[in-house]
Parts: C-alpha cells; structure tokens; sequence
C-alpha cells in the first residue's frame, strides 16, 4: 500500500517537474521573438495540450515499469534523444580511425627505430619491413578515400554542406574561448553557451584537416618519390613524421581525454556508434542549437495550430 | 763410386742423428748457396736460399732451424711438410711465443676454414705473415707493416687490390697517411669473414658500424675536412632506420659509395658525383625510375643541421607547433578538470 502512494506520488512530482520544464522553454522562446498577446495565449494552449500528453505518457510508462525502478531511471529512458551524427558521418569517421590506427601501429615504429617494442612490431609482428609498409599504404588509401568521400560530402550533402558552414570559425569562437577560462578561474558562474559546433569541436575539425592535407599530401610525395627531388622528399619526409608524431599525440592526448577519459563520458562515449545526444546532453553542451531545435518545433506547432483554427472558422 | 757415396751418406746420416742440436752453421751449408733451389711437382722452381741477414733481423732472431722445421731428420730431407706455427703459439706454450684470441680467430676465418675444407690456395700464416722474413709489425720490411698491407692481401685478391689502389683510400695510405684504411682496416685480421657472412666487419649490417669506426661522430676523417655526421644521418635515414628492421634489399654505405671503388665526391669516376648520382640510385632493385631530378638535394641530411635550409626550417616549425598544441591543450584540460573537481565539491 505504501509503495503504491509513493509511486503515485514520485509520478505527480515528476509530471509537474516536466511541465515546468516546458513552460519555461516556451517562454523562453517567446520572449526572445518579442511577445505578442495572440502568441501568449496559445501559448498557455500548448502548456496545456503537453500537461495533458505527458501526463498520460508517463501514466502509462510508470504502470508499465516495475515499480522497484527509479523515477530517475525511467525519466532516462523516456528521454527524448537528438541525432548529432547522421550515418553517413558516422561511417566516415568509422573509416577513418580504422586507417589511422593501422597508419600509427606501422608508422610509429619507423620514427623511434631504436626501442625494442618498435623491431617487435615490425620484425617480430608483422614480418618484416616490407609487410609493414605494404600495410601502410592499405591504411593510406584508406585515409585518402575518407578524405575525398568527406569532400565529395561537404559538397553535395544537405547535411554536410550545413554543417561545414556551421564549422567556419566565427568572432563568438574566440569570445567563447575567453569566456571558457574566465570560467575555469571561477570568474564565471558557469561556461559559454555553444550552438551546433563549440570553438573546441572546431578546433578538432580543423586540425584533422591540417593533419589530413599534411599526411596525404607528404605521404604521397614518397609513395611517389622517384618524381620529386630529393630535397621535396626530405621536406616531405621531414614534415610526414613530425605532424604524423603530432596527430598521434593530439589523438592520444586531447580526443581521448574528449570521448574516453573525461569524467563525464568515461570510459567511452558510444555516439560515435549511434550518433546520439540525450535531451539533457543537448541542453548542457549545445544549448543554443537545443534553444534554436525547439524554436522550430514550437513554431511548427503555432502554424499547424493557426492552420487548424483558420479551418474552424472557416 | 756409387756406393762409396752412399756410404759416406749413411755415415752423414748418422752423425746427424746422433746429435741432439743442430746449429743453424750445418745447415747454412747447403742453405747458403744462392743458387740452391728444389721443383716441386706442378714444375714450379722454389728457390731453397736462406739469407742469414733476414732471420737475423726477424722476431725469431734466435730461434734453430729445426725449431720450426722440426719434420727435418735426414739429408737430404724426405717429405718436409710446411712449418706450422701453431707448434709454438699456442696458449701456455713453455717459450713464451705470443698466443691469444687471434690465434683461435684465424681458424674461424674465412682463410681458416676454407684450409680445413682442404682449399690448397687458401693462406695459412705464412703467405700473410711471411717465412724467414717475419718482422714486427712496425717494421716497414714487414709484410704485414700497415703500408704493405694491400700488397700482401693483393697476391691474392689482385683484381680488388687494383681497384683498391685507385680509391680515395688507396691513394691515402700509399701517399703515407696512416689514417687511412687498408684492407685489414675493414675486413678485420684474424677474424676475416665471408661478406655475406652476418658476423663479418663489411656485412650487410654490420658495415655502417665499421665505416663509422672512422666517418662516425668521432671519427678521424674531421681532420681532414670530411664531414663525421656521415653515419649518425645514415641511421636516421630511410635506409638506416629499414637496416635497423633487418632489411637486407636496402641500400648501406657500399651499396652508392661502391665497395672498394671508394673515391672523393668531386672524383668524376666516384659513383656519388653528382653526375653519377642518378645511376647509382637507379640501380636495378633500387630506385629503378631515378631521373637527373630525383638526385636534386643533399643525400645525407641532418634536420637538426641548419645548414639542411628549409629541411631545418620545417623540422623546427613542426617542434614549435607540436609542442606549443600539445602545452596548449594539457593546460586546459588540467583547468577543466580542476572546475569539475570545484563544481562537484560545490554539489556535496
């Protein structure tokens, strides 16, 4: 009997939690488009209308789930999500990591020759000097496809031309990264708010495309080195192992402390594999795209709203 | 008339035997003879003269005749096998002859083995070291004197000790310069190994190591204007780092500065003037489509050397940026991590 009422009652608090949670969103919006009185009152309609929904959503999920789970474990469930990746990017980057890693574990090697794991890698591992580079040019073609299908992507994909445009860096970048420290040295009550791409997404997107144009062009001067001079060769040689050292480091370094060692994500974020951010990691890392998300939803509602109402009175 | 000369020998014969030393006097009696000489079975005249004066200055001054010779019982002598000087030097010999490793080398040696396998051309000490002449190494006579050293090696090797004799090296040492490389300089002494032999001083992996001996960091060469970074930017090479993976197709120093051959870079005969350079690289097995522009640019760079120019420039553009990204980014993920430390006290 008890856990009965304590059930019903975790459920009221949640449907007034979540409805909160809309009102203020909506308003949000609507101050933001300069309130008028005709959008206030449907307004307070759709408050209304999503009360109602939820209410019976929730209704049935929480029946629905054994009563042993937490209020917290179902609201996860029941939580919308957004898809940050579409498939076509996802295999892109599947691609790609797959290249680099094969380029690194034949790679590394060749630039500290003198340890021992390095001669076990390539003698002992691999068989030899000439496996070990044959395999390395397999991971080449690999990095030069992703390079050119992410062209050809940018290019003719809705999606990828929308994105590579959000990618541009902007004056709000630098804004964002002053405004990121302050936060860090506690001058802040808390960090920037970002739309699609935050300064430091950017930062990593453009140094895969240095890291890319840098490789693959030096890398093919010396899978072709019989026609370039020596001393195109040397640069070529020079700067292949030093940025091939730094995009290592970088990976190591900063994208694994991104997507693996952060305490937030450890031991691995898994959108990579399904391409999706929860409503609550939306609104923490994205907030203004989340805003602009649910803008447009909003007015989507408004305008079949209107639509609907103009049909009544006609 | 016969047999009173085969009397006389028996008797000969018999006072020779009875006495227990025998002086190198008796044996000059015969031996001094200029013209005293024996033929063999190939027809080859071997002249049996012994100069007093040769022994006399040699390291075995003082040693009998039959101290070597010691198969001599009877004249005239039947059957006298060649001296072996391992009678003497071998390790805890009682007369104090030098013995050591190099003894025991010898026998491993491409020469050793090649005696054991019953190779009749094949040197034993004496063709390097000499019969009666045998002087200290010091000695400008000697044959094993470093001067001497491509003659003596060249008996045999004649076809390289020609080549040798034209090289920078060649033409070094003959001039009288010590520094300079004779054949035992490379290929060792007692311990001369096959060249493709993988414990041989000129083998595929080992022959970086011992040009380095001289063209390396701390090499004799600097004194005379030849740059001692040779091997250190071999090692850093393409072709140094796949010799250190134990491959065998890739180029080591002989493979373009030839074997023997060797000569100066502004020698228009040397296979790394710049002319030829393009040969060289184009070898069958190497860089087969190597044209006059591929050989543009220095061969050995070091990216540490400012004189490499926009190599040098690139390698010290790459350090700044990689180190500067790499302070860049641990910084802010240290201060991120610091205010999600703060942020989840702030919670608690």
């Amino acid at each position: 009997m008890d856990k009965k009422q304590e059930n019903l009652n975790k459920r009221d608090e949640l449907v007034n939690k979540l409805a909160n949670n809309i009102v203020d969103s909506a308003t949000d919006i609507v101050k933001t488009e300069h309130a008028q009185k005709d959008i206030n009152i449907i307004k307070e309609d759709i408050v209304d209308k999503l009360r109602f929904e939820t209410s019976i959503l929730l209704n049935e999920v929480v029946t629905k789930i054994s009563p042993s789970k937490t209020i917290a474990e179902i609201t996860k469930k029941t939580e919308r999500s957004f898809e940050r990746f579409g498939k076509n990017f996802r295999a892109q980057h599947m691609l790609m990591f797959v290249s680099v890693i094969i380029l690194i574990i034949t790679g590394m090697p060749l630039k500290f020759p003198e340890y021992n794991l390095s001669k076990f890698i390539i003698i002992t591992l691999l068989g030899g000097l000439e496996n070990s580079t044959l395999i390395h040019r397999i991971g080449a073609v690999g990095l030069i496809i992703v390079g050119v299908w992410h062209l050809v992507y940018t290019v003719f994909s809705r999606f990828g031309r929308r994105d590579f445009i959000l990618m541009i860096p902007k004056p709000q970048d630098i804004k964002d990264f002053f405004h990121t420290l302050l936060y860090f040295f506690g001058k802040k009550s808390s960090g920037p708010k970002f739309g699609r791409f935050s300064f430091i997404e950017k930062f990593d997107y453009w140094a895969v495309y240095w890291g890319m144009v840098i490789m693959i062009g030096s890398g093919l001067i010396m899978w072709f080195k019989e026609l370039f001079p020596k001393v195109i060769f040397d640069i070529g040689r020079e700067a292949h192992s030093d940025e091939g050292l730094l995009a290592t480091l970088a990976i190591i370094v900063w994208h694994f402390y991104n997507v693996h060692f952060n305490p937030e994500v450890f031991p691995m974020s898994w959108v990579w594999w399904h391409g999706n951010l929860t409503e609550s990691e939306m609104k923490h890392h994205h907030a203004l795209e989340y805003a602009e998300i649910i803008k447009k939803e909003s007015e989507k509602i408004i305008e079949t709203e209107k639509l609907k109402s103009a049909s009544e009175i006609e | 008339m016969i047999r009173k000369n085969q009397i006389l020998l028996i008797v000969f014969v018999l006072l020779f035997s009875f006495s227990s030393a025998v002086a190198l006097e008796k044996c000059l009696i015969c031996h001094s003879k200029t013209d005293i000489s024996k033929t063999e079975e190939t027809g080859r005249i071997v002249s049996l003269y012994v100069d007093t004066t040769i022994i006399g200055k040699s390291v075995h001054f003082n040693k009998e005749c039959t101290d070597c010779h010691n198969d001599i019982n009877e004249i005239p002598h039947k059957n006298v096998k060649k001296v072996n000087c391992r009678r003497c030097h071998y390790s805890g010999n009682p007369v104090g002859a030098p013995e050591g490793v190099l003894y025991d080398q010898y026998e491993h040696s491409v020469h050793g083995m090649e005696v054991l396998r019953g190779n009749e051309k094949a040197p034993v000490c004496q063709d390097c070291h000499g019969n009666h002449d045998i002087f200290s190494h010091t000695s400008p006579e000697s044959k094993f004197y470093w001067q001497n050293i491509p003659e003596t090696c060249g008996q045999c090797h004649l076809e390289i000790y020609t080549i040798y004799k034209e090289s920078v090296h060649g033409t070094a040492s003959a001039a009288g310069n010590i520094d300079s490389p004779v054949c035992s300089s490379c290929h060792g002494e007692h311990n001369i190994k096959k060249h493709d032999d993988s414990d041989s001083k000129v083998s595929t992996f080992h022959i970086s190591e011992t040009c380095s001996e001289c063209h390396g960091e701390k090499g004799v060469v600097n004194k005379y204007g030849v740059k001692t970074d040779r091997t250190a930017t071999y090692e850093r090479s393409f072709h140094g780092i796949a010799q250190k993976m134990e491959n065998k197709l890739v180029a080591n120093c002989a493979s373009c500065h030839d074997y023997h051959d060797i000569r100066a870079e502004n020698d228009p005969k040397s296979s790394v003037y710049p002319d030829n350079i393009p040969v060289t690289c184009g070898k069958e097995g190497c860089h087969p489509g190597a044209t006059a522009q591929f050989a543009k640019g220095q061969i050995h760079v070091d990216p540490k050397n400012e004189e490499s120019g926009i190599i040098y420039y690139t390698a010290k553009f790459f350090v700044i940026l990689t180190v500067s990204t790499l302070c860049g980014l641990f910084l802010f993920i240290l201060l991120d991590l610091f205010r999600r430390a703060k942020n989840a006290r702030q919670k608690r």
